[in-house]
């Protein structure tokens, strides 16, 4: 399978710090790639360096196979912590500058600024916009030339719930169209939402990359709701390829064995006619995976210093 | 339009502090010029003499002394355009545009040309100005122009987009190296009009004063005034003063290219 970028050896030092160490990753065409990590792990170090914009101590990375750089960047739409922007210049003759840069022609900004709903605000200011504005309009610089690729640095920082929901609904857009997506965050709960892969980086070493269906294992949990409940219980509790069964406000969760799966399960609950109002897959929890490998890795950090 | 300067228009065509800035510094020539005959006249008929002549005869406005004369004058307000110069700079350092603007593909060479235009545009700007200004004065204050004498003395014309281009480079390398606006503003004028002043005034010898970087931008257009008390002058460009000043260039575009090269942004 082809990388959109692949990342060798990468290591960053500022003075005696390690900020990245022998980083080496490929992220594959068109998956939705995490990078997770505690603050100060290196992500943003890592997203800057494949930006151009932190200048490697040592090691490579190739973007779409081309060692054009400055050209690959016009092909990457970025969103990186807080938004930067001309303050005295309008959200529209901001995003002409951006344009400029990246090549790409004027016709697309006023469709994007709406797809962000910052249309009406097209004249105004950026210093005169709200936070949530001004990361509406980080979002739509990164779509207006239409991008091969999303980088996003903790893209939901300072967003309201809405906000966040909006974002996603772009990340997983942007995915459905063929597109990479490379998303930093802390927020595991993002990650496994939107994320097909993922990396998690500590004390700037990879120490995990991986799908994240793979994440999930042999067995996964199941969230079913129906009408009756204790009915539903019983005969959940009386399907062979269950674990255990418990109830979790107003649903069921049930622990498929390795031999099942929801299709399955849906084909014996119609066979014993109950009807599922909710039925949901639920993969393993990324959390208690992510703390896993987290403590794994601290406990060799310890023991090699 | 070539696009890199496309792009530094669109930077500073809705931005009001730039034609704020434009604005003064051309109203500030203007004043001052049309000041200069108002004052010698003034002089004149306070009954003072300069070296037993009559001010008002003094032909400071008049063909070829003219672009001499106004284009040393030019050069003492060359900070006027170097402050905007640092604000365009310690704002795109601030403002984190600079990063934004290599992350969405500008490489930083092409950043560095950008302002260079910005630069080039300002330095232009003064010197068309002063071209209008000297031809204007000159027809209205020469008694009768001869038409050789019109442009004889012009290349000083050249010699003010140089000294301004120059000294404006060497704000933008101040300006990127202190990343702050208000230091960048008070280091310069202090280097400008103290240190490196002190500094010449004390070492007095000619050709290592001249190898300061101010007093190198200065050297370009020398004084012209005190040929009308009967001194000699230098009324050209000196070779050594132009090498100098091109070293100075050539030497401050490169550092400040190395700079953006090495910099983590």
């Amino acid at each position: 399978m082809k990388s959109t970028i692949s990342i060798q050896n990468l290591t960053k030092y500022y003075g005696r710090i390690h900020a990245v160490e022998n980083l080496s990753l490929d992220i594959p065409d068109k998956s939705v790639f995490g990078l997770l990590g505690p603050n100060g792990s290196g992500k943003t170090t890592t997203l800057g360096m494949i930006l151009d914009v932190v200048i490697p101590s040592s090691g490579n990375y190739l973007w779409f196979g081309s060692p054009n750089k400055k050209a690959n960047r016009q092909r990457i739409g970025s969103i990186l912590e807080t938004p930067c922007f001309y303050p005295y210049l309008s959200a529209a003759n901001n995003l002409k500058i951006i344009a400029d840069i990246k090549q790409c022609s004027y016709n697309n900004i006023d469709k994007t600024l709406a797809l962000v709903g910052l249309y009406e605000r097209k004249s105004d200011k950026f210093k005169t916009f709200s936070l949530g504005m001004k990361q509406r309009l980080a979002i739509a610089s990164a779509l207006l030339c239409d991008p091969d690729v999303l980088v996003l640095d903790e893209p939901t920082n300072g967003l309201d719930p809405q906000g966040i929901a909006e974002i996603r609904n772009i990340i997983k857009q942007i995915a459905q169209h063929g597109k990479t997506v490379l998303l930093a965050s802390h927020l595991l709960d993002e990650v496994q939402k939107v994320c097909t892969h993922f990396g998690v980086l500590h004390h700037g070493k990879l120490i995990y990359n991986g799908k994240v269906n793979e994440v999930s294992g042999e067995e996964y949990w199941v969230e079913v709701a129906s009408d009756n409940l204790l009915e539903l219980e019983d005969k959940l509790k009386k399907y062979p390829h269950q674990h255990s069964v418990r109830s979790e406000n107003e649903k069921l969760a049930v622990l498929l064995t390795e031999k099942s799966n929801i299709k399955d399960l849906s084909a014996y609950l119609y066979e014993h006619k109950i009807i599922p109002t909710h039925l949901f897959a639920r993969r393993k929890n990324l959390e208690q995976q992510f703390l896993d490998i987290l403590n794994q890795s601290e406990n060799e950090y310890a023991s090699q210093n | 339009m070539n696009t890199l300067l496309k792009i530094e228009y669109q930077k500073i065509k809705f931005y009001r502090t730039f034609w704020i800035f434009l604005g003064l510094y051309l109203l500030i020539l203007l004043l001052v010029f049309l000041s200069v005959q108002l004052f010698l006249d003034w002089l004149a008929e306070k009954g003072e003499q300069i070296e037993n002549i009559d001010p008002s005869k003094i032909p400071l406005l008049q063909f070829p002394d003219i672009w001499h004369n106004i284009t040393w004058i030019a050069g003492l307000f060359k900070i006027v355009p170097a402050i905007f110069v640092i604000i365009s700079i310690t704002n795109e350092i601030t403002f984190n545009t600079l990063r934004q603007n290599i992350i969405d593909g500008l490489s930083r060479r092409d950043f560095l040309i950008s302002k260079i235009w910005l630069i080039v545009i300002l330095s232009a700007v003064s010197t068309v100005f002063l071209f209008l200004i000297g031809l204007i004065f000159g027809l209205i204050y020469t008694p009768s122009p001869e038409f050789n004498d019109i442009l004889l003395y012009s290349f000083f014309l050249i010699a003010h987009f140089f000294e301004v281009f120059l000294y404006l480079i060497f704000t933008f390398f101040l300006g990127l190296l202190i990343k702050r606006t208000g230091l960048t503003m008070g280091l310069l004028l202090l280097y400008t009009y103290v240190i490196e002043p002190i500094i010449t005034f004390r070492i007095k010898t000619d050709w290592i004063t001249g190898l300061f970087p101010v007093k190198a931008i200065n050297n370009l257009i020398r004084f012209p005034f005190k040929k009308y008390a009967l001194r000699e002058i230098q009324d050209y460009v000196a070779w050594q003063d132009a090498g100098i000043a091109l070293f100075y260039i050539i030497l401050l575009i490169s550092l400040i290219y190395l700079v953006l090269k090495k910099r983590d942004l």
